[in-house]
């Protein structure tokens, strides 16, 4: 009885100790360094990651060209000549809407990458969260003259840099020259390197001949405009859209002031386009990639697209991935004849991690790839932030002028508002009330406008930038 | 005195062989479920929590999409429950009893489904229900229909999803109640027939009866599944249009994952929570009393 007591309690008792032995000994393997190298240098590693922006190093004809080549090549390029530690660079290609999920989950479980490299307007709520590091000390006076004013201005929160730009990307409406010319609209179409703009009377004319003059059978099913509003991916144009006649969107205190005669006329205008069949059908449930896909397969003739977007596709016609035809680029339009202009500027920043060795190879990874001479070139893929480089590349480069010629026009997209990540959650709601006649436009836009300043004014609360 | 030394090493030795078990019990279920309850008293931000009390709350039952949402989600668990165990019931009492590879053959029919992850049924789904370029609307054009769009309409969006989970839940229900009827006596049955029962008579007053704890089993592991009901709704429509088929669970995924409110995320799953164990408390309870 004893003897067959004692291994069964010797095994109840290994089995227990084993439980509470793999707990103790999870967190060996974490942590930023592990080990020296043989030359006798640390190792240190890091993580960038990043949404989808160009293909290749430089170019998408490149063989293999992938969205985390250039990244690849930037890291390889830095270990060489990087003398502090041995670093190595995972870097990881993000999908856009699953940014903000990937990012808060890795947040809160003390796992943020040390680097991402995105739109800066998508990111500024992290600033303000106090999730990242400040960049001023890897800023230097070159860079300040180099990259014009309105783009530092976009990166500072408050009295920090926290974002190092990188290109930045004009965002415009694309359209098909060859359906333009087979509903008789020649007269409207743009140069090939013109971003063309259009009146608002002009534009609707446009959308007219489109929709009743297009050949059904060269074009079947074929319908004038991209809308949509599944969720917040490509919101930015809709922001144009609702600033079509005249409305400002934010004040000077960044509140919302979308509610007003202007406002609810941009909206309905959007609801009077998606009603008489200017548009997609179903644009409550399309999603931009939905549109863009459409567009693409000349199943729309005006989209939208920004400058990454548009080189992505005129490089996938080129390599027989979609179907060719001339595409070509045109300003949103407006009431006021000006046309409405945005960009985002794109760039890297770096995640408060808590371990200082990684954020110094953070940094010095970001400072090295935004200044190389020779891997900033690849800005030209959207456009350079760096007036060097576009004034080296313009000739090779044409449309460069175009967007240059638009920075006048340019409004400031999010006006670097608190809670923006939450706010762009509750455009797409109100939009799709309006598409399925739930709300009228006037309902839905005084919602937004109540709801968004709601979520400004509790994120302007919690905002470690404000705190200062 | 020896007598109760060894009764107490006894005790002892079966204390420590469930310790493990208990230990990851701990670990893994109880010690989430009180820092849940505790974050959701707190707003969390990246360097801070601060204790708000019950703010959290307060503000969920402010928030119309919130109660949209547990309307929702009550929706869906009355229907698709009450459709998965009535079909499941149907088909499996309708052919326990035939030919046995004709009854492996409608079980596989029917298992399918469930063996394909949620993800690429929901994506197939999408395929097909897109209103720009899917399959259903492309049909619909064919045929000289207006658009049809039946998730970006408020009446058909629900029914659609309901559905679509359905479909995909209803394998296992089907399988279950085949293997409990197929372990029926059979006496039972050439009984009641020398006493002329009529099928009818035979399901409904002895088969389903007898296999009661099944449904109960099924209807348990049905309701806690539909009311975590969130794939179909990431993938389908967003919650859309207009939040008109957000549910709780991508409620709290929105609040934890999307806006990082972490607290008001945890008061959601706390109320989650609560439900669920206010549901399957009585149903557990009838289970073990029938045993």
């Amino acid at each position: 009885m004893v003897k067959k007591r004692v291994p069964a309690l010797m095994l109840a008792s290994v089995m227990a100790l084993s439980v509470l032995a793999a707990c103790g000994s999870k967190d060996s393997a974490s942590g930023g360094s592990t080990g020296t190298g043989a030359n006798g240098k640390e190792n240190v590693e890091i993580s960038l990651w990043l949404t989808p922006q160009w293909k290749g190093v430089f170019d998408a004809s490149e063989p293999n060209a992938d969205y985390d080549s250039f990244f690849k090549k930037a890291a390889e390029k830095f270990a060489q000549q990087y003398d502090k530690y041995n670093a190595k660079v995972k870097v990881q290609v993000v999908a856009g809407d699953q940014r903000d999920e990937l990012l808060n989950v890795n947040l809160n479980g003390g796992t943020p990458p040390d680097i991402f490299f995105e739109s800066v307007f998508a990111m500024g709520d992290y600033a303000h969260r106090g999730a990242l590091v400040p960049l001023n000390d890897i800023v230097d006076d070159a860079a300040k003259k180099d990259i014009p004013a309105n783009y530092w201005d976009s990166v500072t929160f408050g009295d920090n840099i926290y974002f190092y730009p990188f290109a930045h990307n004009p965002g415009t409406l694309a359209y098909n020259a060859d359906m333009f010319r087979a509903a008789g609209l020649d007269s409207l179409i743009g140069g090939e390197n013109e971003i063309k703009t259009w009146t608002m009377s002009e534009y609707e004319q446009i959308l007219e001949a489109l929709k009743t003059k297009l050949p059904k059978d060269k074009y079947p099913n074929a319908k004038p405009m991209a809308l949509y509003g599944l969720n917040n991916q490509g919101d930015t144009w809709n922001l144009a859209y609702l600033r079509m006649f005249g409305n400002k969107f934010f004040d000077d205190k960044g509140n919302i002031v979308l509610d007003d005669a202007n406002g609810v006329k941009a909206a309905e205008w959007l609801q009077k386009i998606y009603k008489n069949g200017y548009t997609n059908p179903g644009a409550e449930s399309v999603s931009s990639n939905d549109a863009n896909a459409m567009f693409q397969n000349q199943k729309l003739a005006i989209s939208f697209t920004n400058a990454v977007l548009f080189n992505n596709a005129k490089a996938d016609m080129n390599s027989g991935k979609a179907p060719k035809f001339d595409l070509r680029l045109a300003n949103v339009p407006s009431a006021s004849g000006d046309p409405l202009s945005f960009t985002y500027v794109v760039g890297s920043n770096v995640f408060n991690s808590g371990n200082e060795k990684k954020m110094e190879v953070a940094k010095d990874f970001v400072k090295f790839y935004s200044t190389d001479p020779e891997l900033v070139k690849a800005s030209k893929n959207s456009v350079p932030v760096r007036s060097s480089v576009a004034s080296e590349l313009k000739d090779q480069y044409p449309l460069f002028a175009a967007y240059d010629a638009n920075s006048k026009y340019l409004f400031n997209l999010t006006g670097n508002v608190p809670g923006y990540s939450q706010l762009r959650q509750l455009l797409y709601p109100e939009l799709q009330a309006i598409y399925i006649g739930e709300k009228t436009p006037a309902q839905a836009v005084k919602d937004y406008q109540s709801k968004g300043n709601g979520v400004i004014q509790k994120a302007k609360e919690s905002s470690t930038v404000y705190k200062k | 005195m020896k007598l109760r030394q060894q009764q107490r090493r006894e005790n002892l030795t079966g204390y420590l062989f469930i310790l493990p078990q208990f230990l990851l019990f701990l670990l893994f279920i109880v010690y989430p479920i009180l820092e849940g309850i505790r974050l959701s008293l707190y707003r969390v931000d990246y360097q801070n929590e601060t204790f708000v009390g019950l703010d959290n709350y307060i503000t969920l039952f402010q928030d119309p999409v919130f109660f949209k949402s547990i309307v929702n989600t009550v929706i869906f668990v009355v229907f698709i429950v009450i459709l998965t165990v009535g079909f499941a019931l149907f088909v499996a009492s309708a052919v326990f009893d035939k030919n046995a590879k004709y009854v492996s053959f409608i079980r596989g029919s029917y298992y399918i489904p469930v063996m394909v992850s949620m993800v690429v049924m929901s994506m197939v789904w999408s395929f097909l229900l897109n209103p720009a370029n899917g399959l259903i609307s492309y049909f619909a054009r064919e045929m000289d229909f207006s658009t049809v769009n039946l998730l970006g309409n408020k009446t058909t969006v629900m029914p659609v999803i309901i559905f679509v989970t359905f479909a995909t839940n209803v394998g296992q229900a089907i399988i279950l109640y085949i293997a409990a009827m197929i372990g029926v006596p059979k006496d039972l049955f050439e009984a009641a027939e020398v006493d002329g029962a009529s099928r009818k008579d035979l399901i409904f007053k002895i088969l389903i009866p007898l296999v009661k704890p099944t449904t109960i089993y099924i209807l348990i592991i049905n309701i806690i599944a539909v009311l975590k009901i969130f794939v179909v709704i990431q993938l389908l429509t967003g919650g859309g249009p207009n939040n008109a088929s957000v549910t709780m669970m991508y409620y709290l995924y929105n609040n934890a994952f999307k806006y990082n409110q972490i607290g008001i995320a945890s008061a959601v799953g706390v109320i989650m929570f609560i439900i669920t164990l206010m549901l399957s408390v009585p149903q557990l309870r009838a289970m073990f009393k029938d045993k």
